[in-house]
């Protein structure tokens, strides 16, 4: 691994109004609001792009309903039509991607039509995003220049995601298939989980794509944990001592009623998975013998008071605890 | 130009391998140019032509189209997966590698095919795990234990330095240590061996024959290919144990003999008892997804081998600790899997919808109704559209803008992430919004 190799960063910003409302409430032991989140985040960036000149950031943000593309480099230079009045205090670079994230963000919060309920966040769509950024703009050209020499030209891409809002059951699919994307790209993915509990399914992605998992409790200490964990690219962080993951949750969202289950009814041909035993697989048709059926409902009691999931209804993706039942070994 | 040719060479071999395989499974082996080393060699920078002002701007533009034909004219209909395999592959790593019969030798053809084997093999098993053992100097080397991560397994065999051939195999050896790393697997789960045997002798320590009784027991299925020629011992292990015996005679044949090894084998009623719901396979089965626990948990007894460990994993419903998944609960039974392993097929489920190429200019059109045509930049990856079309040669299936819109979402995408999305990202970014 080439230490020389400048980095590309893809930062997910997970800006639920609704959660960052709950986040700055000041009943919250330490209350944080989007703002000090955002100033927090700029000097991160800033940071990253001060590391190495050849650098590189993309920032993507995902709102109810909606995900947009905030800032690329790659974009900003081409275009290289934004217009800052100078400002003999601060690095210019820096005022440009400050004022152009800062900017867009506050455009697309203020277009946000305010509806009673708000639709979940699109953390989903700006993360396939990310990715199909990251290929267009990174893989193919390493493809098309790995015949003339060296790949190190090439930044080395991982993405970190900021989040804030619970668990997207009715995204489990896409999640997983990012998940695959980017193993196959060779992109960690890291998250930092700002406000609200973990969620099962963001802590698989990092595991599984050799990231790290943060959950941040000293929420005033933000920056401090940006930049002493995320700043350094992975293959630094064998040496640094960069906080590790703790537990990971390798549960499943059933394919019939999006609920999170830790155990759970397998097609054996295409692999659906159900909640409860269903006579016909409803994704590939196919019939299961009566046998089977009545052998599996009769094991069902041992999950005390049926699967986990239906408890928490069938829209409300299974927040608060991440543990259905409390752990008693270990 | 020389020095670039193994690069290119190696490329485009393992991709037209992939094709043709794919090929021979959807139909019979009607193949044109019968097999591979009987056509005549070429240079894949041969079949590249410049236009007219030296880009090679239309042959890749070319390429993309005959992906996104072949992509429409694939089927849709429903996948068949089958349930949990595991293979463990045990590459001969004795001198006898070193041969030049095959070319370029016989263990960089070995890595070169086991290489195309393995992608081939987790797209159709993708609950599956595979490990990969060597033999040499005697010994039995575990190299990569049982992954379920193909990347894993394909970087491992992409260091060469970690193949290096020496001294004798020990066929022995090497099967009781594929033996004890699938020990703990899942009872209906299927235990595969696969031998790449290049050597006319094996070193064993003991009676083979007592490994082989172990083998049958173990419900183990034992496979080889022969690099050299037929050793009785290894025919014996595949009949008794269920797999298949065959020698290579060139290099397309054993590649053929190793792809005829990644479709899940016909359920045979061997020692297995269970044969009522053999007839169809389908079934539906109960599963537990675990929770991992990481290196620095307080070590606990495990309830497979009762020994003391930090990190491992609990089972779902009774919470024992156990050492490795996929295996089933030494406690309550219950299947143990991670679920990001089913999630390997999904994308076979839900399939996106191709992307129709846009041949009109509609912005004039729709600018005042819909804000969408108008969009300037590729809904996925944000470069820009070209401003200017491309009428001259555009291909059936390209569209003169560049642009390729979703049935689902009607966003445009440029060609690249058309290609990325159905490829490997199986999500429409735009329809997840
Ligand atoms: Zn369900
Ligand atoms: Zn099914
Ligand atoms: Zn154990
Ligand atoms: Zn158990
Ligand atoms: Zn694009
Ligand atoms: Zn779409």
């Amino acid at each position: 691994m080439n230490a020389d190799r400048a980095s590309h960063l893809s930062l997910i910003l997970d800006l639920s109004p609704a959660q960052w409302h709950l986040s700055s409430a000041p009943s919250n032991p330490s209350p944080l609001s989007l703002e000090t989140f955002l100033s927090h985040v700029l000097t991160f960036v800033n940071s990253h792009i001060a590391s190495k000149p050849e650098n590189t950031l993309a920032v993507f943000g995902a709102l109810p309903g909606k995900s947009v593309l905030i800032h690329s480099s790659e974009i900003a230079d081409a275009d290289g039509s934004v217009d800052i009045p100078g400002d003999p205090n601060s690095y210019r670079p820096f005022k440009l991607v400050d004022s152009v994230i800062a900017q867009n963000i506050e455009t697309e919060i203020g277009g946000l039509y305010l509806a009673d309920e708000e639709p979940p966040v699109a953390l989903v769509g700006a993360l396939t995003k990310a990715l199909c950024h990251i290929n267009r703009t990174y893989q193919t050209s390493a493809e098309r220049s790995s015949t003339t020499q060296n790949s190190d030209a090439v930044p080395e891409p991982r993405i970190l995601i900021l989040s804030v809002s619970p668990d997207l059951s009715a995204s489990y699919i896409p999640i997983m298939n990012s998940i695959f994307s980017a193993q196959k790209l060779k992109v960690t993915i890291d998250i930092c989980k700002v406000f609200g509990p973990d969620t099962v399914f963001l802590q698989q992605v990092s595991h599984l794509t050799g990231g790290s998992y943060i959950h941040l409790e000293q929420r005033d200490a933000l920056l401090q944990f940006l930049i002493m964990s995320f700043l350094s690219p992975p293959f630094m962080r064998e040496v640094l001592a960069v906080p590790k993951q703790d537990k990971v949750d390798f549960r499943a969202a059933c394919f019939c009623h999006k609920n999170i289950v830790d155990i759970a009814f397998v097609c054996s041909v295409c692999l659906s998975i159900f909640c409860s035993p269903v006579p016909v697989c409803t994704t590939c048709r196919t019939k299961f013998p009566i046998k089977s059926l009545q052998r599996l409902q009769s094991a069902r009691p041992f999950q005390t008071g049926g699967p986990s999931g239906i408890a928490n209804g069938v829209s409300t993706p299974a927040n608060g605890s991440p543990k259905p039942r409390p752990a008693t070994a270990s | 130009m020389p020095p670039r040719r193994t690069d290119v060479d190696s490329g485009s071999d393992s991709d037209s391998f992939d094709e043709s395989s794919k090929k021979a499974k959807g139909k019979t082996k009607a193949k044109e140019g019968a097999y591979a080393w009987e056509a005549k060699y070429t240079r894949s920078w041969d079949t590249v032509q410049e236009d007219e002002g030296g880009s090679l701007q239309g042959t890749v533009e070319g390429l993309i189209a005959r992906r996104r034909r072949r992509r429409l004219l694939e089927p849709t209909a429903a996948v068949r997966r089958t349930i949990v395999r595991h293979l463990f592959l045990l590459i001969d790593l004795s001198d006898a590698m070193r041969e030049r019969d095959l070319r370029p030798t016989r263990l960089d053809l070995t890595l070169q095919c086991a290489r195309a084997f393995v992608t081939e093999w987790f797209d159709q098993n993708p609950l599956g795990q595979i490990g990969i053992g060597a033999m040499r100097g005697g010994l039995g080397d575990r190299i990569v234990e049982m992954t379920g991560n193909p990347q894993d397994v394909l970087t491992v065999l992409g260091e060469r330095h970690r193949f290096e051939p020496s001294g004798e195999p020990s066929l022995q050896n090497a099967l009781e240590m594929a033996r004890s790393a699938m020990s703990h697997l899942p009872n209906h789960a299927s235990r595969e061996v696969l031998v790449i045997y290049s050597a006319l002798t094996t070193v064993d320590p003991g009676d083979i024959m007592e490994t082989l009784a172990a083998c049958v027991r173990d419900r183990i299925r034992v496979s080889v290919v022969a690099l050299a020629a037929e050793m009785r011992i290894c025919r014996e292990l595949c009949e008794k144990t269920g797999g298949t015996f065959s020698v290579a005679m060139n290099e397309g044949h054993f590649k053929d003999l190793l792809f005829e090894l990644v479709p899940p084998p016909a359920l045979r009623t061997g020692p297995k008892t269970d044969t009522r719901s053999s007839t169809s396979g389908a079934d539906l089965m109960l599963m537990g997804f675990p929770t991992r626990l990481p290196a620095s948990a307080p070590a606990a007894l495990c309830s497979c081998h009762g020994a003391m460990r930090r990190a491992g994993f609990l089972c779902p419903r009774c919470r024992a600790r156990l050492c490795d998944v996929p295996t089933d609960c030494p406690v309550c039974g219950i299947m143990v899997v991670s679920a990001p392993h089913l999630a390997r097929s999904f994308h076979h489920l839900f399939p996106v919808k191709p992307y129709a190429a846009v041949y009109v200019e509609l912005f004039s059109v729709y600018s005042l109704s819909d804000s969408r045509s108008s969009e300037q930049r590729c809904h996925a990856c944000s470069v820009s559209f070209p401003t200017q079309t491309q009428q001259h040669q555009v291909q059936e299936g390209m569209s003169p803008f560049g642009r390729y819109r979703c049935p689902t979402c009607s966003h445009d995408f440029c060609p690249d992430c058309d290609v990325f999305v159905h490829d490997v990202l199986h999500t429409c970014p735009g329809c997840e919004n």
